[in-house]
């Protein structure tokens, strides 16, 4: 069972004051929240990069908890920005890839990334970006097998990729 | 930090080393702006001496008007910077954008008046002597307080990172604009309008495209 509300702040005070074994229990607990939170939204073999990753963050900014405020809310806010971070690096990755190969093969991992992270704000997009980024990095069509299929010209599908996996970081990120 | 396969050893090399911390507070980083829009006044005042038309009623409306609203669009954007370095979720402080936009109609009243040829405006619009000492002045004295503000984001934790660089810089654009504009003895709407205004964009701007990289974390 995950802690409360009231025990992460208590226990995330007593940490500000160098109290060592009050932030170990808030380190164990906040990484099983932690793994709840990611689990919907990154694939399950990144979910420990990404939980350390948001671990380290609280250890080296737990200055900037104010004991006044509740704790969930400023660790989530950690948590999305460390996301954002990924989604960043994916988008970096996928741009990339379509400037240097024609014939797209995405690998296994790729796809379950892209559908795990994407999948759910693809109603903020245009249906020509979205259905593009599902043939491409989800469904594991080629640029030339997507463009056929949908009567968009291979550049026509490149572009839609590029700016809307551009637009779902930046929905992210914007998104309270 | 050292790379962990194991989350327990991580949690373990985390603890082992840790040291009460002294809280970070948003006052901190407001005091800290404040700071630097006084040196940066102090600064002004000693290069280009303080107007005593600012006291003796010589000043006129519209420069008032426009540095009052410099003075609230600092002090709101300030607030929300400051606030912004802390991590939560919720409800943002949108103060800033409409002080922004608020600002943004003196130019745009400036514009017109000159097009309209109205007193001595026309004048003093776009072929005004001084508007380049005015906006370099005015940004001189802002990249002081785009110093104090990196440096309070830097010790916070924002996790918005570029709405944190639009509002350095609108800060440091109208508190710099402050900072040199109570020695500007220059007055009129086309002067104030335009030339205490514009180096806030150019603040803005700058701010968001310099800031991110340094305070990213």
């Amino acid at each position: 069972m995950v802690a409360d509300e009231p025990t992460f702040a208590r226990l995330m005070a007593a940490a500000q004051t160098g109290d060592k074994a009050a932030a170990n229990v808030l380190l164990t607990e906040a990484g099983v929240w932690l793994e709840r939170y990611f689990r919907r939204r990154v694939p399950p073999h990144q979910i420990d990069d990404l939980v350390q990753e948001v671990l380290i963050a609280l250890h080296t900014k737990r200055a900037t908890f104010d004991p006044a405020r509740p704790f969930l809310p400023w660790l989530a806010a950690i948590a999305r920005y460390r996301w954002v971070d990924h989604l960043r690096k994916v988008y970096k990755h996928d741009s990339k890839e379509l400037m240097e190969d024609d014939a797209v093969e995405d690998s296994e991992e790729e796809v379950v990334l892209a559908r795990v992270s994407l999948d759910r704000l693809f109603k903020h997009l245009p249906d020509k970006q979205a259905e593009a980024i599902e043939m491409v990095k989800i469904g594991g069509l080629s640029i030339r097998e997507a463009a056929d299929k949908t009567g968009q010209s291979e550049s026509l599908v490149k572009v839609n990729i590029h700016r809307g996996l551009k637009k779902l970081a930046a929905l992210v990120e914007r998104a309270d | 930090m050292e790379k962990h396969t194991n989350r327990a050893d991580l949690i373990a090399a985390l603890t082992e080393d840790l040291a009460p911390v002294k809280r970070v507070k948003p006052v901190e980083g407001a005091v800290l702006i404040a700071f630097a829009a006084l040196i940066a006044s102090v600064a002004s005042i000693a290069v280009y001496e303080w107007w005593d038309g600012l006291l003796t009623g010589e000043a006129s409306g519209y420069f008032l008007i426009t540095h009052g609203l410099l003075l609230v669009l600092g002090a709101a954007s300030t607030f929300a910077l400051v606030s912004g370095a802390l991590p939560r979720v919720g409800s943002r402080f949108d103060a800033p954008m409409w002080g922004a936009i608020m600002l943004g109609i003196l130019p745009l009243g400036a514009i017109v008046s000159m097009l309209s040829g109205h007193g001595n405006h026309a004048s003093q619009g776009l072929n005004d002597p001084v508007a380049f000492m005015c906006t370099t002045a005015s940004l001189s004295a802002g990249a002081l307080v785009l110093v104090a503000a990196v440096m309070w984001l830097r010790r916070g934790a924002p996790v918005s990172i570029e709405r944190s660089g639009w509002l350095a810089g609108l800060a440091a654009g109208s508190l710099g604009t402050l900072a040199y504009g109570i020695t500007c003895p220059l007055d009129t709407f086309a002067h104030v309008g335009l030339w205490h205004v514009a180096p806030v964009a150019i603040g803005a701007v700058v701010g968001r495209i310099v800031v991110p990289p340094l305070i990213r974390w």
